[in-house]
Parts: C-alpha cells; sequence; structure tokens
C-alpha cells in the first residue's frame, strides 16, 4: 500500500512534466528538448524563494508558475519561432532547444554554482496521515492535490475555451487555422507558456518530494518523460497522465522487488514494448499520414 | 608543434568519427539516438574479447578490436532495427534512446564490464591512427554521395512514398543506412576505448548520444563534410575559451550552447553550407539534345516492354472501401498495351483511389487487379513499379531540396546500375554507368522541356514546371505503362495543349498511359479512350466521340432536368488516402438514378496468356 501511494505520488510529477511535453508536441507537432532546463530552472529558483524571500512553500508555487510561463515564451522566442518555415525545422528545433537548454544551465550554475541545494529546515509542514495503514505527508496530498488540479484545469481549458479550440485548430492545420482568422503565432507563444509553467510546477514539487535540487535533475526526468509521452501516446494529455503514473508505480515495484540498479530498464523495456505492439501509445490516436 | 595538439585533434577525430555514425541515418531522414548503445556494446565486447597488445603486437590488437566492435555494432543495429523500422521521425529517435539506455543499465549491472567502476583498456590509438580511420569513413561517405545508392537515401529523406513508387525499396535501404550507423558506431565505441584507458557505461549515455547528433546536425546532415566540421567546432570551441583565458565554470558551456544556438539558426544547412556546392549538369554530350528518343545509352539495365496490343491492366471486380462508404465498387477495366486511357469522373468519384491501387499504393478490399503480370494489392510498390508501372501525384510528390536533374536520376533508379561499391573502387564502369544514368536524366528533362532548370531545386520551380518535372521523373524509369493524376491542373490552355502533345507523343513511342483529368476538352483530345467514374463506378467507357454523347456522363456532369443529383458528400476527410487526394465519396443512396450498367461497353477479359515480349 505504501508502495502503491509512493508510486502515484512520483507518477503525478512525472504525468505533470510530461503533460508539457506532450502539449507542446501534440499542438506543434515540435518536441522541445529545453523542457527540462525549466524543470531544474524552476526548482532553483523555488528554493530561493523559501530560503531567502521567505515565503512559504504555496506562496513560491505560482510564482514559479508564472516564471516557468516567461521562460516558455523565451524559449519559443529564441529556439522556435525563427525556424518557423524552414525544412529541416524538426532536426533544427531538436538543437536550437538544446542549446538553449545549455544556456539555461550555465546560468544556473553562474548563479546557484554546481552543488545540490536544499530547502531550508522547516519548511514543510509535519502533518502525516495514516490511509490504510501508509503514511502519507500533508506534502505528498498536497503534490498530488496540485498535479491533479492543473491537469483537470488544462483538459479544460483545452476542450472547452477559445484558446483550446484555437490550440486544436493549430493542432490540426495551421495554415487553414491562420486563413480563418487564428492568431497562430499567439496560440503557439502561449502554448510554450503553458507547457513550460506546468513543467516549472512540476520542478518544484519534485524537489519538495526529494527535497534535492541539482543541475542534472532535468535531464535525469527528461528520459522518462520521453518515455512517459509515447507510453500514453504523443500528444494525447490523458495518455500523459496514465503514463506517468504507470512509469511511476512500475519504478516504485521495479525497485522494491527487483532491485533498484535494474529501475530504468522496467521503464526503458515498457517504452519499447509499447512502441513495436502499439507505436501510437496506450491512448493516441493513430495519425493518418500526411502526404 | 603537433604533439601539443595531439589530445585535442584525437578528439576532433573521434567526434567526428561518432557524428558519422549519426549522419549516416540522417542522410536518409531517420532519427536514431541508439548509436551510443551500438558503441557501447562494441567498446564492452571489444576490450573483453580482444587479444592484447603484448601477445599479437598492439596495431594488430586494435585492428582485431575494430573488427570485433564494427561487427558487433552492425549486429547491434539488424537487431534494434529489424523492429523498428516502421518507426519514423520522433518515435524511431526515443525507441532507439531506449535501447541504449537499456543497454547501458544492462551492461552497468554486469560482472564482466566492471559495472560503474568500469574496464580498464590499453592505450594504443595514436593522433595518426584516429586520422586514418576517419579519413576511412569521410572515404565511404563521399563516395556514397553520388552513388545510386547515396542518392535513394536522399530521395527516401525527402519523401519516402515517392521513393517507393519510383522503385526504391524503402525498407531495404534504411535497414542498411542503420546497419552503416551500427558499423561506424562501432567503430567510434572501440578507438574510444583504445584511447581513454578506462571505459564506463557512463560514457554512452544519453549526453553522449545528444553530443553525437548535436555534431552532426551543426555540422551540416546533408554533405559528407558535415560531421568533421561539426566535430571540429565541437571540439575547438573550449580549446578556444581557454587559449584566450575564458575562465571555466559556467561561461563556457553558456557561451558554447550560445554558439551553437547561432550556427543553429543563421546556418540552416550547417557549417557545411558554407561551404561551395558544385551542383551537377549533364555533360553536353553527343546527342545534341536533338529529339532525345531513339540514342539510349547502353549502360542502362534493359526492361521489357510488352507488345502492343497485349494486356497491361486488368481489374476484375475492383473495389475499395473505407469504413461502410464505397469509394470504389466492383470495377471492371482492361487496359491493352498502347492505349491512352483517360479517366474523368466528378470530384470523389474514386478516380485518385482507383489509380492508387492500381499502382499498388493503397490495397483492394475486394476484386483483383493485375497489372503487368504483377498481382496488386499483396505486391510491395516498389516491386509494382519493378514492373514498369510509374507515376505523378494529384498533389506534387517531389523530392523538394534535390535539383530536377537529381530528382529524375532519382526516377532512373530501376534502369540504372549500383555504383557505390564501384565508385569506392574508383572502376571506370561506374562513371560510365553514372554517365549513363545522368544522360538518361537529361533526355528526360529535355523532353519536358525542362533542361534549362536541371540545376535549380525542385522547390524552386513554378507549378507547372514541378508537375512537368514530375512526368520527366516518371518518364526516365522507362515504365510500360505511365499513370498521371491530374498532370495538367492548373495549366493554362497553352501548357495543356503541349502536354496533350507530349502524351501523344509518348504513346506513339509505344507507352501505356493512363490519366486522370479534369480538363475534359484535353481528355477527348488526348485519349484513344475514356473511362468514366461516378461515386465509384464505371458508368461509361469507349471512344471519345462516345463519351461525348452519352447520356449517362451528360447526366453525372451536369445532372437532368427533372431529377438533380444530390450533390452532398459524406464527409469523411480522415480517409487513409496516401496521395491526399479528394476523399470525400458521394453518399451512396444518391447514386440511384445512375446506370451503372453502362459499363457493359467493356471489352471482354482477355483470357490469352501474357507472355514476355
Amino acid at each position: 500500500m505504501q508502495q502503491l501511494l509512493n508510486g502515484i505520488f512520483i507518477g503525478s510529477i512525472y504525468a505533470l512534466f510530461a503533460i508539457g511535453f506532450t502539449l507542446v508536441f501534440g499542438i506543434l507537432d515540435r518536441l522541445n528538448l529545453a523542457h527540462p532546463a525549466v524543470f531544474a530552472a524552476s526548482a532553483f529558483v523555488g528554493i530561493e524563494l523559501v530560503e531567502r524571500g521567505g515565503l512559504s512553500l504555496w506562496a513560491a508555487l505560482p510564482i514559479v508558475f508564472v516564471f516557468g510561463a516567461v521562460l516558455g515564451l523565451l524559449i519559443e522566442r529564441l529556439a522556435f519561432r525563427p525556424l518557423k518555415g524552414r525544412a529541416d525545422a524538426h532536426f533544427a528545433g531538436l538543437i536550437s532547444s538544446i542549446a538553449l537548454a545549455g544556456m539555461v544551465i550555465a546560468l544556473l550554475q553562474w548563479r546557484y554554482g554546481p552543488d545540490t541545494r536544499r530547502f531550508p529546515a522547516g519548511s514543510f509542514p509535519d502533518t502525516r496521515y495514516e490511509v490504510a495503514g501508509a503514511q502519507v505527508t500533508l506534502v505528498q496530498v498536497v503534490i498530488l492535490g496540485v498535479s491533479l488540479a492543473l491537469m483537470v484545469g488544462l483538459t479544460y481549458m483545452v476542450t472547452r475555451s477559445r484558446l483550446g479550440r484555437g490550440m486544436r485548430a493549430v493542432a490540426e492545420n495551421p495554415t487553414a487555422a491562420r486563413v480563418l482568422g487564428v492568431n497562430v503565432d499567439r496560440i503557439t507563444a502561449v502554448t510554450f507558456a503553458i507547457s513550460s509553467a506546468l513543467g516549472a510546477v512540476a520542478g518544484v514539487l519534485f524537489a519538495i518530494n526529494v527535497n534535492t535540487a541539482q543541475l542534472g535533475m532535468g535531464s535525469a526526468i527528461e528520459l522518462k518523460g520521453l518515455a512517459v509521452i509515447i507510453v500514453g501516446g504523443m500528444g494525447s494529455l490523458p495518455g500523459a497522465l496514465i503514463g506517468g503514473l504507470v512509469l511511476g508505480l512500475a519504478e516504485v515495484f521495479a525497485v522494491q522487488y527487483i532491485g533498484s540498479s535494474w529501475r530504468d530498464v522496467i521503464a526503458f523495456g515498457l517504452l519499447f514494448v509499447i512502441l513495436l505492439l502499439r507505436p501510437q501509445g496506450l491512448l493516441g490516436a493513430r495519425k493518418v499520414r500526411e502526404v | 608543434m603537433l604533439l601539443e595538439y595531439a589530445t585535442p585533434l584525437t578528439f576532433i577525430a573521434l567526434g567526428a568519427i561518432f557524428a558519422y555514425s549519426f549522419y549516416a541515418v540522417l542522410i536518409a531522414g531517420q532519427l536514431s539516438l541508439g548509436q551510443a548503445g551500438f558503441a557501447s556494446v562494441a567498446a564492452f565486447s571489444a576490450a573483453a574479447l580482444a587479444p592484447s597488445g603484448n601477445d599479437v603486437g598492439e596495431v594488430p590488437a586494435l585492428l582485431i578490436a575494430v573488427a570485433i566492435g564494427m561487427t558487433l555494432g552492425a549486429l547491434a543495429a539488424v537487431v534494434l532495427g529489424l523492429p523498428t523500422m516502421h518507426l519514423r521521425g520522433v518515435f524511431l529517435a526515443i525507441a532507439t534512446l531506449g535501447f541504449a539506455e537499456a543497454v547501458r543499465v544492462v551492461l552497468l549491472n554486469s560482472e564482466w564490464t566492471g559495472g560503474a567502476q568500469g574496464l580498464a583498456v590499453p592505450r594504443i590509438l595514436t593522433v595518426g591512427m584516429a586520422w586514418i580511420a576517419l579519413a576511412v569513413v569521410a572515404y565511404w561517405f563521399w563516395r556514397m554521395g553520388r552513388s545510386r545508392y547515396g542518392r535513394a537515401l536522399e530521395a527516401i529523406r525527402e519523401d519516402e512514398l515517392a521513393a517507393r513508387s519510383m522503385g526504391i525499396d524503402v525498407g531495404r535501404h534504411r535497414l542498411a543506412a542503420f546497419v552503416t550507423a551500427g558499423a561506424v558506431a562501432g567503430l567510434y565505441g572501440v578507438l574510444f576505448a583504445y584511447y581513454v584507458r578506462l571505459i564506463a557505461p557512463g560514457d554512452f549515455d544519453f549526453a553522449a548520444a545528444v553530443e553525437g547528433l548535436v555534431t552532426a546536425v551543426v555540422g551540416g546532415s546533408t554533405m559528407f563534410l558535415g560531421p568533421l566540421l561539426g566535430s571540429g567546432f565541437q571540439t575547438m570551441i573550449p580549446e578556444l575559451q581557454r587559449a584566450v583565458g575564458v575562465e571555466a565554470g559556467w561561461i563556457r558551456p553558456f557561451l558554447a550552447s550560445l554558439l551553437l544556438l547561432v550556427v543553429i539558426l543563421f546556418l540552416p544547412g550547417g557549417l557545411a553550407s558554407l561551404l561551395p556546392r558544385r551542383t551537377r549538369l549533364p555533360a553536353a554530350s553527343g546527342d545534341g539534345n536533338g529529339a532525345g528518343d531513339g540514342n539510349r545509352p547502353s549502360h542502362l539495365a534493359a526492361r521489357r516492354h510488352p507488345a502492343a496490343g497485349e494486356t497491361v491492366v486488368t481489374l476484375v471486380g475492383l473495389g475499395k472501401e473505407y469504413g461502410g462508404v464505397h469509394a470504389v465498387r466492383d470495377v471492371d477495366l482492361e487496359v491493352r498495351s498502347g492505349e491512352v486511357v483517360g479517366l474523368i469522373g466528378p470530384n470523389g468519384a474514386g478516380k485518385t483511389t482507383l489509380v492508387n491501387m492500381i499502382s499498388g499504393l493503397v490495397p483492394p478490399s475486394s476484386g483483383r487487379a493485375t497489372v503487368l503480370g504483377v498481382p496488386v494489392g499483396r505486391t510491395p510498390v516498389h516491386k509494382v513499379a519493378a514492373a514498369g508501372v510509374s507515376r505523378t501525384f494529384q498533389h506534387s510528390k517531389l523530392f523538394n531540396r534535390l535539383s530536377a536533374l537529381e530528382n529524375v536520376l532519382v526516377g532512373a533508379h530501376l534502369v540504372s546500375r549500383p555504383t557505390f561499391l564501384r565508385r569506392l573502387l574508383w572502376l571506370p564502369s561506374a562513371r560510365r554507368d553514372e554517365q549513363a544514368a545522368l544522360e538518361q536524366a537529361a533526355r528526360c528533362l529535355h523532353r519536358v522541356g525542362l533542361a534549362d532548370a536541371a540545376g535549380t531545386r525542385a522547390s524552386a520551380l513554378s507549378y507547372g514546371d514541378q508537375r512537368r518535372l514530375e512526368i520527366a521523373r516518371a518518364l526516365a524509369s522507362e515504365p510500360s505503362l505511365l499513370i498521371l493524376d491530374e498532370p495538367a491542373a492548373g495549366m493554362n490552355h497553352v501548357e495543356a495543349s503541349t502536354l496533350s502533345a507530349l502524351i501523344r507523343s509518348l504513346a506513339a513511342d509505344g507507352l501505356t498511359i493512363l490519366f486522370i483529368e479534369h480538363n475534359v476538352g484535353m481528355v477527348l483530345e488526348t485519349c484513344t479512350r475514356v473511362v468514366v467514374l461516378n461515386f465509384g463506378e464505371v458508368i461509361a467507357s469507349g471512344t471519345p466521340q462516345d463519351i461525348a454523347s452519352d447520356p449517362a456522363v451528360i447526366e453525372a456532369y451536369l445532372g437532368t432536368e427533372d431529377d438533380e443529383p444530390v450533390t452532398g458528400s459524406v464527409a469523411e476527410g480522415t480517409l487513409a488516402d496516401p496521395t491526399g487526394g479528394s476523399a470525400e465519396v458521394m453518399a451512396a443512396d444518391s447514386v440511384a438514378n445512375v446506370r451503372p450498367g453502362a459499363a457493359d461497353t467493356l471489352e471482354p477479359p482477355d483470357t490469352t496468356p501474357r507472355n514476355a515480349s
């Protein structure tokens, strides 16, 4: 039971991170490899807000959300918009976002140094609950709650709001959307902002969960995020949620029954099997080849 | 002097070799990140299996290790390549990345690799050896560039479906590219191991794979010098920063990333795009660009064509259904060699679906079709093309980043001979074969009136020129059956009548032609026979004169006075139509006012055996 809950908590963070990833991919057909850098940067910024700013954890979260959104706008403007209309935009977007990620990480090193950082002692409330014989901390409940609330909010926005309709129109056919008066550039920028804001919150929650932030934390979760969006189905928001939870649970149980050193083989074995059997992912729609 | 720079120079060579393993698949449009896995399999196996330098001498020991590493790298690529061949783009990248990570974790947990501590390997590699190895790899890709094989890979990168229709076996070519990548990555792994003295699984992680990909793309993934330039760039930037006294810490990675961003944003073709690229033009040889036919170069592979009057296409009860919507139903049709058959009908009548079935792109859901002796539907597209079917597409599917001439050269894939291995050895016969293919391509370009545009990128041509280039490309394979899907779309009267003259002259050469066209006047003046489709069924077939006066046809196009046909269409925009043709199909019940029996003007099926001439 304890393991199940732990798997759900870590899985919800994976899901939140992966949803940001898959949002950009699903709508703009681009893989933004600067997303993990946002994840790491927001963890450091979150710690600084609590440590120096003296804010409580809960006040820091919305600020980090905004910080992530701003980073997302920068990523779109610097790494993706200049590539518009290029034949090799797909490869070039990967590389330019990797380059931007490198710059972000270098700046983090400049401001925070290469060492691991933690939240100051006493930032977490000690409240604990007992659920069916398992220990659950208030922090974990909040992680789950924030993740679920953001995911539900995002899904509602994409399916119901005018902005979400614009996003889906751009995903379907950018040219047609532009002709029909959708401001494609604005939709693109907003998509990046939302995606990065979610990645930023995921970063802080992750840092809270393990109480550390490291420069390399983004690359560690990057692979998992990729696995999650494949398992769930590229571009599928509920798919990313389920994929994240599946991965979180698989990892926790792999550590318990097989050994921690084999944990990542489980994740990638799962990924591989899904790709071979169901390349569109668990919930992804098979995209008709557009030729 | 040189010794002082031995370390960076060796790393430039190693980085370039690794980047070539990415280049090997990028050139075919595949994005793979599995190379780090291939390299680590090769490095650890070779280090464990190869004899020690003390027993056999250092250089032989290294050579044996290289042989082991390249073989295992290639084998690993086959093992990974076969199940992932159907994946494309990012999916392939992530699957191969998953493989590399799995390899890393397995090696990390194995006894024989020393786990996280790693494996000690003697240093044998010198800077000279590294550059010799690099030279061999670069030579390989240089000679590949202008061979038939290299062109086929580029064609696959630009448009896979069009490449298939040109007779290129895409699966085999992609696998070959993948295996090359595996062997080169294996070479890198072994050389790296024999230089750094201690290898750990962590040396071949995700970051290493990304580094290799970045190097290849920054250098330029469409030109063989690209990986070398990229590696020089990536290796020298930290060195230069150190030389000019930039402090270590955050500034160095920041500047390196910034430069990377600048290069990728402002040099679309990578660093290699700074180098001038020679465009290949056909040599103005002997034939004086005359009428073009008759003097076929003797170095082209021979093709057999059916004799005039023989059956080329036989369709029996052919149908295609998309989720309950009949795009084509119960079509019987026979086309004989030398005929020019026009296929007309209103939008959504099923014309494109029908020719897609004939050219093997779409499998029929009922009935059977035999084209040039091949049962289509069960035959891969490239085999249908090899039987002598060549086609153009409703929406041009050119190889956009290749020149017009190169597009047509790819079209000549089936009639030219493989030249890559002979080019590696500089055999004069390879040169002659390439020359013959060039002449063939130049002749086809000339025939459609595009001789002057040979060096122009396909994407830079005007719309009408692109349509004509597609015809030239289709002609280059010397097909027996040429299928044109709306060749005159977007052309004005003058251009359309030139096209009509071209089609008739091709027919005069003995080519069988099936073409879809909305310009009914052009169809009537060009064809020997016209077939009219409506709602997926043949409603009339006969000479142009018969068709022009057939009441069923007039009704289908104009409607009758007392019974307006329903024009609403079932909105089935999601139909899988690989050519992007209009897939909407008229509502099945509105077909009531059309006589399907009009198809009885067809000749009875020909049962005489088809003997190759």
